[in-house]
Parts: structure tokens; sequence; C-alpha cells
């Protein structure tokens, strides 16, 4: 084995705040090859981003280095002086976060400012060669239309795009070493899988080494050989990384993989009961109208929801699922009665909701009730608990002492403490927070609840304990649920029936078990080739994943709008947009050229 | 093209904004107590001379027929004709009633064109005093939140804001002026006249660009892109100079754009202190002796001014950023 | 980086957690010392400005020739109790101070409270509402700020009588539109928060849903930031009492004690200086309160504390 290029001993960082210290970097040390992808896996918390830092010494008040040493190629960068410290960052190493929009002056174009950059750390270097330098690793990253691109400005780019912008700033000063920090948290599950294709692609072809941390362990085993786990500061084990997985010592660890949820292994999918109609959602449309930027008066047609059916039973669990872009969250506004549709009806227990009154629509509302993501957000501060949950009572006019009563069973049922019912809900955690937006919306007997990533705000254990509650509810009241959610995971694990939804449509919809094992749209199986899983993947990434990203909802494709993307595209799919068509078992697709008889590659 | 559609936007706004402004400064003045017609020919003239004064100027008629009449004036550029004051010099008052003649009176928009290159003046120098000492003092400020430069800027501020200007206008003419003889004070007999008003009006711009600098470059400063620079490699005179001040600059530009209004103002009481002949004094003195014609005048005409410079000033903006969009 | 700091510190926010954002935001203004330090001296001079009148013997109004010009404390020649010195015509300096500060902060306060209400309640509604309302009342107010509100001040209380009421009702009517904007803008931000599609879905009416939820959690921020305002409406009190529009002799605030004391400016500078120290003094330390309110405020909404 060669000299280590970076090698790190008993690193530790404090964090100094009202005369109270607190370890934040706890003694690490490892080393790292050249050329080797090192994974660094830790929650929220564990002091993995501060370790991330630390290493090119940019640790400001209250934090501070307390200890160790930072070797990189032979130079220990923590005693380095500034002129030499300046030689080596951003230029020997380079970073990328986890936050790709905001990493660049938000003004000016991306291509002056990655050759600021260049030039900045490589002074040798010309203007026409930083250029050309930077152009040809646009192209390396595969940015459409680099030379165009470089012009624009960082809001003009989607999350993916500026991801690989800013991989091409790590990259451009050709440094021995990048740090990679979470970058794939902010994106969607098929541009992430992009990315970390386009990662392992380029280090091959450049030999240089990564350090690549990540909350989650699936996603670094895509990449790293070798895999550190930290928690509280401490590296608490390291070893390959499929060794970590298959085998794990520390406990740490083993409670890590026991959080990976199971999507093919020893899942039991829910099976669905037949009940009566609940909600009946019948081809709905929306189109947003939004002023082209730079004109006087013309108007762009943002089609956000383009025709959408679906029926949600009795006692069922309906999921929508999909990527940012696809309409879920104007349709989750639709479904809520938030807004109208333009075309197409809503109707719940069968009634279109567009034919009631103001009167019988209230009335109406006691019935369907929506549970919003943000646990912080979405209660109204300075109202204390109790009240707040009679606030719904309040509205629909019943006296206020049974609002009172009905409250403060809806309290205990729900799991919050009673003696929480005067107390203001600053303080409370994001899973108390959400306990009290169910007991909203439970004091009404509604008959549906729509909710909107109303999980996805919360750890693992509170979202488990939620789902129980769920279940709960449901067993008792006979709820139906619509899920809306990125998570594939979770509806794999709650939901009956399962749509899959890309611009504005649904493409795919599914039992639970179908969907995951033969699902008939190629997008479906991109999605679940693109899922990070220490499972083997029944989608193999080289087959089913997809190039680019989704086409503007404001002009789409002619013909099927998913074949821009599409592996399977051919000739007829640019004339003829492919209705949802039935096919056995009550499920659904809408392509031309499904995978019918293709049985999921289980080898 | 896409400044073209820009401009034809905000000069429609601004259209509908400055008819508002006509509509509502023409009610104000018709609706107060105080006859103009008697005011011109003075207290002692019959009331025949009134009802004829009135007569010619055309205050007789409805006020909605005065209004459009007024508006289809306005139209082709004429303001009006000052009630008091003559085309040459010094206000006539209205004692004697049957020596001047209508004719004899100054066009209301000549008054303004006359004042207006005094107060740009005026107002010129004190925006670079006060952009001299407020910008680094901010800037600094800002990127030191909480220690010595920060706590001067407050500190500065809460003074200057404090600080009556006609107070300040009397304090400073009597130690620079009267005791020192360092700057001359009243009226207008050369540039070095403007130093004095200048620097009063100044002081009361001041606090307005260190408050919304310290903030603004303070909040910069806390943004990924800035945090992040020197790990990418930038230095950091680099990324405070281009990237943190070009960032900041933006609510500035646009605070310059809405305190407009302030700064006249101050313009006006700085004016009338130190007798200085702009815009401001011609104000005052028109509000003074009633001259509606001109106090409509210049409403109208500051209105307009106001709107041209808040269009100036969203373009400037968007130069600087080009996310912005109106 | 940010994410993990706070997590390290969350014992610390936590324990100081179980308030609400505007009470968070009162706790910090007052801990910080410029608070302090205005506020003590603003009590002080107001509690002095009530008191004082009260208790002595001095009538600010009353002339008397045997006592004129007396110079004020430190330089030669003065006489007790006339502490800053009397005028031309006798009257003691300090205690027309006083009196001119009453009337100063009776107008800027409710000039102060006239704005807030007019402008935050068409801000609010303007924005929670959206469409063709909105656009109205904010035209309104574009056409009300380009009119600069010095000369509609002046100009009104020009051609009419000067009365308290008539300055409160100018100076106010002037000023809402800010208050609008700020009001309006922030409306806008909240209207889809979570919070309010919550009681959108529970059935709630808009105007419960602003009046008990809305205004609430917008209004407290922006009525901290009036305190600077309160300030400024009293220098424009004593801009118009100054051009003589304003409060009337021989009832003396700023604005009139410093006009008429123009002509004795050589020979007694004191008459002239003194009341706009006193002035500038009070003011400062109603800014420093204010702004302290203001950075505790931006500290909050930032997540900082």
């Amino acid at each position: 084995m060669s000299d280590p290029i970076l090698a790190v001993s008993n690193l530790g960082v404090d964090l100094q705040r009202e005369g109270r210290i607190k370890r934040i970097v706890d003694n690490v040390s490892f080393a790292l090859q050249p050329g080797e992808v090192l994974g660094l896996v830790g929650e929220a918390g564990s002091g993995k981003s501060v370790l991330a830092r630390a290493l090119v010494r940019a640790i400001a008040p209250p934090l501070e280095i307390v200890s160790g040493k930072v070797v990189f190629e032979g130079r220990d960068i923590l005693s380095l002086d500034p002129r030499a410290l300046a030689r080596v960052r951003g230029n020997r190493i380079g970073f990328i976060g986890a936050n790709p929009m905001g990493s660049l002056d938000p003004r000016l174009p991306i291509g002056q400012q990655i050759v600021e950059k260049l030039r900045s750390v490589q002074p040798e270097i010309g203007r026409a060669e930083a250029r050309d330098r930077v152009l040809d690793f646009f192209g390396r990253v595969r940015i459409p239309s680099p030379s165009a691109r470089f012009h624009e400005a960082p809001f003009q780019f989607s999350g993916g795009m500026m991801q690989r912008v800013m991989i091409v700033d790590a990259l451009v000063s050709d440094p021995s070493l990048v740090i990679a920090d979470n970058i794939t948290q902010p994106l969607d599950v098929t541009v992430a899988a992009q990315i970390i294709r386009l990662i392992d692609g380029l280090r091959q072809s450049l030999n240089t080494a990564f350090l690549f941390i990540s909350s989650s362990l699936p996603v670094v085993a895509q990449l790293a050989e070798r895999t550190l786990v930290m928690q509280r500061g401490q590296i608490v084990e390291q070893g390959l990384t499929s060794e970590l997985a298959a085998n794990p010592r520390q406990p740490y660890t083993r409670t890590l993989l026991s959080r990976i949820p199971p999507i093919w292994k020893d899942v039991m999918a829910p099976t669905a009961t037949d009940g009566e109609a609940v909600l009946k959602v019948d081809n709905v449309v929306r189109t947003y109208f939004v002023r082209r930027r730079g004109s006087f008066n013309a108007y762009n047609q943002v089609q956000a929801v383009r025709g959408v059916s679906f029926t949600v039973k009795a006692g069922e669990n309906f999921g929508i699922v999909g990527e940012s872009g696809c309409g879920k969250s104007t349709l989750t506004r639709l479904l809520a009665w938030l807004e109208q549709p333009d075309g197409g009806r809503i109707a719940f227990l069968g009634k279109d909701l567009s034919h009631l009154s103001a009167h019988s629509l209230t009335e109406m509302r006691k019935s369907f009730q929506l549970l919003l993501q943000d646990p912080y957000g979405s209660l109204p501060a300075g109202m204390p608990l109790l009240r707040m949950i009679e606030e719904p009572l309040l509205i629909h006019g019943f006296d206020r002492a049974e609002a009172a009563r009905r409250a403060q069973e809806a309290m205990i049922e729900v799991g919050l403490d009673a003696e929480l019912a005067h107390r203001l809900p600053v303080g409370l955690s994001a899973g108390q927070r959400q306990r009290i937006n169910i007991a909203r919306a439970l004091v009404l007997r509604p008959r549906l609840l729509i909710l909107d990533e109303t999980l996805s705000a919360l750890d693992q254990v509170e979202q488990a304990e939620l789902l129980d509650l769920f279940n709960r509810l449901q067993a008792t009241y006979g709820f139906s649920y619509v899920f809306i959610s990125h998570d594939l995971a979770l509806v794999r694990r709650m939901c009956h029936r399962i749509a899959v939804m890309y611009l504005g449509r649904i493409v795919e919809l599914a039992d639970n078990t179908t969907l995951f094992e033969q699902p008939h749209h190629p997008y479906t199986r991109a999605l679940l080739s693109a899922m990070p899983t220490l499972e083997h993947n029944h989608f193999p990434h080289t087959r089913y994943l997809l190039d680019g990203e989704p086409p503007s909802p404001i002009d789409l494709p002619l013909g099927c709008s998913f074949r821009s993307r599409c592996p399977r595209a051919e000739n007829d799919c640019q004339k003829t947009d492919p209705p949802l068509l039935a096919l056995a078992g009550g499920n659904y697709a809408a392509c031309l050229h499904r995978h019918e008889k293709e049985t999921a590659d289980v080898e | 093209m896409f400044v073209l559609s820009f401009l034809l936007r905000r000069l429609l706004q601004g259209s509908l904004i400055i008819l508002l402004v006509i509509f509502i400064i023409f009610t104000l003045l018709r609706v107060v107590p105080g006859d103009p017609a008697r005011l011109i020919v003075g207290g002692m003239a019959p009331d025949a001379v009134v009802a004829m004064k009135a007569k010619e100027l055309g205050l007789d008629r409805p006020i909605p027929i005065q209004f459009l009449s007024y508006l289809s004036d306005l139209a082709t550029g004429d303001l009006g004709t000052s009630f008091v004051r003559p085309k040459s010099g010094a206000s006539l008052g209205g004692s004697a009633f049957d020596d001047s003649t209508r004719e004899d009176r100054a066009k209301v928009l000549d008054l303004i064109l006359g004042t207006l290159p005094m107060t740009l003046q005026l107002a010129a120098l004190s925006l670079a005093i006060a952009l001299s000492v407020a910008v680094p003092l901010g800037t600094l400020g800002g990127l030191h939140p909480g220690r010595w430069p920060d706590k001067l800027a407050l500190g500065l501020g809460s003074i200057c804001v404090s600080t009556p200007n006609f107070w300040l206008g009397i304090v400073l003419t009597l130690f620079l002026s009267v005791k020192l003889k360092l700057l001359p004070a009243i009226g207008y007999r050369g540039f070095s006249y403007t130093i004095l008003p200048a620097i009063v009006l100044a002081v009361e711009i001041i606090p307005f660009i260190l408050r919304t600098l310290t903030v603004s470059v303070a909040q910069v400063m806390r943004e990924e892109f800035i945090q992040i620079a020197p790990i990418r490699g930038l230095t950091r005179s680099r990324t405070v100079l281009l990237h943190a001040l070009g960032n900041a600059a933006i609510p500035l530009v646009n605070l310059l754009g809405v305190q407009l209004g302030m700064l006249l103002g101050g313009v006006l009481v700085v004016e009338f202190i130190f007798d200085y002949p702009g815009l401001g004094l011609l104000t005052i003195n028109a509000v003074l002796q009633r001259d509606f014609p001109l106090i409509q005048g210049i409403a109208i005409f500051i209105s307009v001014m106001f709107v041209a410079i808040n269009i100036l000033v969203d373009l400037i903006a968007m130069t600087i950023d080009p996310r912005l969009e109106y | 980086m940010s994410d993990i700091v706070q997590q390290g510190a969350a014992p610390r926010t936590v324990a100081r957690r179980g308030l609400t954002p505007t009470r968070r935001m009162l706790q910090i203004a007052v801990g910080r010392m410029d608070f302090r330090i205005g506020f003590v001296g603003f009590v002080l001079l107001v509690g002095l400005s009530f008191l004082l009148p009260l208790i002595s013997p001095i009538d600010p109004i009353k002339i008397a020739y045997s006592s004129k010009l007396l110079p004020p404390f430190p330089a030669e020649g003065w006489r007790w109790p006339y502490l800053l010195g009397t005028d031309q015509l006798g009257r003691d300096v300090l205690m027309r101070c006083l009196v001119g500060l009453r009337y100063s902060l009776l107008i800027g306060l409710t000039t102060v409270i006239l704005m807030f209400i007019v402008g935050c309640s068409l801000g609010l509604y303007a924005g929670f509402r959206g469409g063709w309302v909105d656009a109205v009342i904010m035209r309104l107010t574009d056409a009300q700020l380009s009119i600069p509100m010095i000369i509609l001040a002046i100009t009104i209380l020009g051609v009419s009588r000067p009365t308290v009421p008539a300055i409160i009702l100018v100076l106010g009517l002037s000023g809402w539109p800010l208050y609008a904007r700020v009001a309006r803008s922030v409306a806008l931000g909240e209207r889809n928060r979570g919070y309010v599609l919550g009681e959108r879905v529970l059935g709630a009416s808009d105007l419960r849903i602003m009046v008990l939820f809305v205004a609430p959690v917008v209004l407290p921020p922006i009525a901290f930031v009036a305190v600077l305002d309160i300030a400024r409406m009293m220098i424009f009190e004593s801009i118009l009492g100054f051009l003589g529009l304003g409060v009337q002799p021989p009832t003396p605030t700023f604005g009139n004690v410093i006009a008429d004391a123009r002509k004795y400016l050589l020979n007694a500078w004191w008459i002239a200086t003194m009341p706009g120290l006193f002035m500038l003094v009070s003011l400062t330390c109603l800014n420093l309160m204010g702004s302290a309110l203001e950075r505790a405020r931006n500290a909050v909404l930032r997540g900082e504390a």
C-alpha cells in the first residue's frame, strides 16, 4: 500500500458556548489512500459535517479545533501558514456541499465564478485557458450546451444541474482529494442516482480520492470501498463497506442497518379491503398562468396537473409518489379543496365539491382533513395546545364545554400528555407537533385524511410510532388515508394501492405488490432502480436508470411526455400520448411499450 | 426587449400613480378653507373685484370642469401660472389688487425648473457626504456584528436619527459660521454656501444607509456562498468586495428609491433654514403664501420625479442582480 | 455546518424556548445594554416631564422680566432653580422643554398608533385577500408614497388651522402607506404558511384566520419597529412647529421655542440650543430602545435565538 494521501490523527473539535464546552468531533483518526473512495456515515448531528470542515480548517467560533493532525500530501494542514493553506484549499482539496443552489453568488454567471476560483488558486493560468478548461469539464459532467450555460446565473439551473456545476468547481483545479458532504441529500432520487453514477465515472478517469459523506449507508455503499461509521463525534466502526453491511460488529451500526426499511426482502405488502368509494377524482386538470419572464403581457401555461383520475375506497391507504415538479403538491391542494380544479371533478362521499354551497362545503370539510409536512409552521404559535385542538370544533359551532371535552379525549387518543393541555407548542418535538395536528383532524371525525409528506420531517423512530398510530386510528374509525410522498419505502410499507406521477399525470396505478415487483411503466422501474438499497435491487442501474431531467411543464414534448427520457421510446411515442390503460388485476399504466411480459429481473 | 417591456409596464403603472396624485392634490386644495381669489386681490378688495378675479382664473366653474381643464393643460406641459409671483424675483403679495395683471406672473414650470438645479446640487453633495461616511462604517459594522464597528454604527445612527435638522442647522451656523467663520451659511453666493446645508442633510440620510447596510451585509455574510468561499479557494478580500458588497448593495439601492420622499422633506426644511434658493424654499413660500397653482405644480412635479427615480432604481437593481424582475 | 452547530446548542435553546416569539423578542431586547440605557433615560425624562410641572412653582408660560436671559447651569451667572437658563421673557427653559416633550410625545405616540392601525389593517387585508383588492390598495399606497409627506402635511396645515388633532391626523394619514406595505408583504408570506392552510382545511373563515391567527403573529414585530417611528414623528412635529405650522404659542413645543429663539442666538445661545439638546437626548433614548427591539426581532425571525 502506498502512502496515504490524507492521514487524520486524534482530531478533536469543541463547541464553546456560554462557558459550556461540548465535544463535536472526538479523537477521530483515519487514513485515505490516493484514488480511494472512503465513505463516512452518521445521523444528523453526529458531527460529520464539522469533521469535513475541520479537514480543510474551515472552523470558526464557537467551534474550535482542539487537538490532532490532518496530514495531507505530507504536510499538516492544521499548522500551515495562511498562504500555504490557501494553496491547498480549493486547489489540492476540492469541496462539494449539500446546498448546490446556495454555493455560488446568485447574481453572477456560473462560468465566470468557476474561472475566478480556478485563477485565484492557480494564478499562472490565463483567462482563455481557464475558460476552456471549465467548458471542457462542463462537457465531462454532461451539462447540456455548456457554452450557453456558462453565462447563466445559478437561479437558471435545477438543483441537479447545479450540483454538477459544483462538481466541476471542485474538480477543475485537478485536486487529489475531494470532500463530498451529503451531496445527494437535496436531490430527487433519479437525479441523485445520476450524480452518483457521474462521480463513479469521474473518479475512475481522474484518479482523485473522495471522502464521501452521507447520512444514509445505502447511498455510501454505492461508491465507497471502505466506510467509517460516526456516532456522537466518534468513529465507532470502520471497514470494507460490504463487510460492514453484512456483518456489523458494533451495536450502533446494527441499529443504523435495522432502520433501513426493506423494499423487496421480507416485505409484507398490505392488502386492500374492498369498500365503498370515499373520494372520486375524475380527470382533474389544473393549469397556472405565469407571466413570461421579460415580457409585457405574455403568459406561460404551467400544466401542473393534467387529467388525473383515481378512486379511494373506505378503509384504504392510497399512495401518490413522484419526484419534485410532478404535480403532487398541486394535487394535494386540489384534494384538500384549497384550490379549485380548472377541469374535471372531485367528488367526496358522492357529492361533487364544486357544486356545494358555501355552507355545505364548510359542513363537508369536517369529513376530509389534511396533515401537512412541516410540523413547526403548521401550528399557530402562541395558542395553548388544548385551545388549538378545540379550534376545529369551535369553527363548526360546538359549545366550549363540549369542545373542551372532545379535545381532551383526542389528546389522550393520539398519545399527548394531558399535562401539556395549557402549554404553548414552543419547545415540543416534531413528533409531538404532528400528534397535535392529528388530534385537530381527529376531533371532527373525518372519513379521509390526506397526508402530505406528513412524516418526512420526522426521524425513523418517531415515524414508526406515528405509523402505528395511523393504523390504530384506522382500525377504530375506518379512516381512509391518502399518502402523498417521495418516500418509496414508506408507501411500500403502508399503502394498498399506489399511483406514480410524472409531469402532472398518473403514469402507473397499481397495487403494492405489482408496483414494486412487476411495474409496467419504464418510469416506475427507473424510480425503483434509482433507490439506494443494501439489498439486491431488482431493477439494476445499468438497465433502468434515466438520463437527463424532466422537461419543463411549460412546454411539454408532443406525444408521450416521458419519451425524452425513456429508454424504450420508439417512433410512435412521438405521435401518441398514451392514455392510462387498464391492465389485469385492476391496475393501470400509461405506456405504449409496457414491460408487459417481462417479469422483474430477479436473478 | 426585456428592458423595453419592463419600461413600458412601469411607465403605464407610473402614469396611473401620477394621475391619482394629481387627483388627490387637486381635491385637497379645493376642499381646504381659504379663497384663492380673495387672497390674490387682497383682503381689502371689494367683492366685485374678487368675483372678477375668480372668473378670470376660472375658479367659478364647477370643480370637475376645473380638474379636466387643468388636466388638459398639463398634457401640453402647462403647469399653470403662479398666483403671487411675478416673472422676475420677489413675490408680490396681495396688497395691491390693481397693479399686476395675470401675464406678469411667473409660469409654475419656469419657477420649478429655475430652482431645481440648486436643489439637485445640494442633494448630490449631501448624498456624496452621506455615502462616504455611511458606506465604509456600515460595511464594517455588517462584517463584525456585535463588535465595535457595529456598535459605533448603531450609536452614530441613533444619534443622527434623533437630531432635529432645523436645530442642527442653527447650531452649525452658530459654531462653524458665526463663531469660527469657517463656512458661509445664509443665502447663496457660490458653491461654498451649499456645504453647510449639505452636511445637515447628510446627517439626516446617514442613519438610514447605516441601518440598511449593516443589516444587509451581515445577512449576506451568513449566506452559504460566502461561508464556503474560502474552502473554494477565494481570498477574503475578493469575497467581501466582489460578492458580499455586490449582494448587499441591492437593498441599499432600493432604500434610496423609497426614502426619496424623506430626503425631499429634509431638503425643504434645510433650504428654509439656510435661505437656500432651491425647490424647497420655493415650496415653503408657496405654502405660506397660499399659491395654489405653485403648490399643485410642485407636488405633481415631485411625484413624477419620484416615479421616474424609482424606475431608474429598479433598472439599476436589475443590472446588479439578474434574478430581479418587476 | 449550521445545522450541526444548532444541534450542539440544542439544550440551551430548548430551555429558553417555552416562550412565544414575541415574548422571546422582548426578552432579548431587554437583555441588551442599549435598550436598558435608552429605557432608563427615557423613563426618567418622561417621568420628569409629567411630575415636575406638577410640583414645581415655575410656570412655563408666565412672563417674568425680572429673571430674563439667565444662562444655563455651568455658565457664569446662572440662578437656582433655572438649570437650563431662562428665555427673553424670563421663562424657565427646562420647564418649557418638559412641557414640549409632553406634547411631542403625545402627538408622536397617537400618530404612530393611527398609522399602525390604518396601515396594518389595510395592508393585512390586501395581502391576505390578493387579487383586485390588493391591486387597488397597493396603487393607493404608491400614489400616497409619491407625494412627499412633508409637503402634504405643510400644505394641509398651512391652509387650515393647525390644531393638535389636525396635526395628528395629517401626520398619521401621510405615514400609513409604509405600514400598509410592510403588513401586506408579511401577510402575503403568511398566506401560504402551514397554520393558515390548516385553518382553511378545518373550515375557518378568512376573517377568523386573519384576526385570530395571522394578526397576532404578524403585528408585534411591526409594532416593535414602530417605536422608531414615534421618534421620527416627534421630529416631524417639531419641524412643523418650527415652520409655524405646529401647536401654536404660547404653548411651548420644541419647534416653536427654537424658531422663536433664533433671533437671540448671538447673545443668548442657550434658548435655541438647549431645547434641541434636550430633544436630541430624549429621542436618542427612544431610538436606542427602538433599534434594540428591531435587532431582537431580526435575531428571532432569523431563528438565531
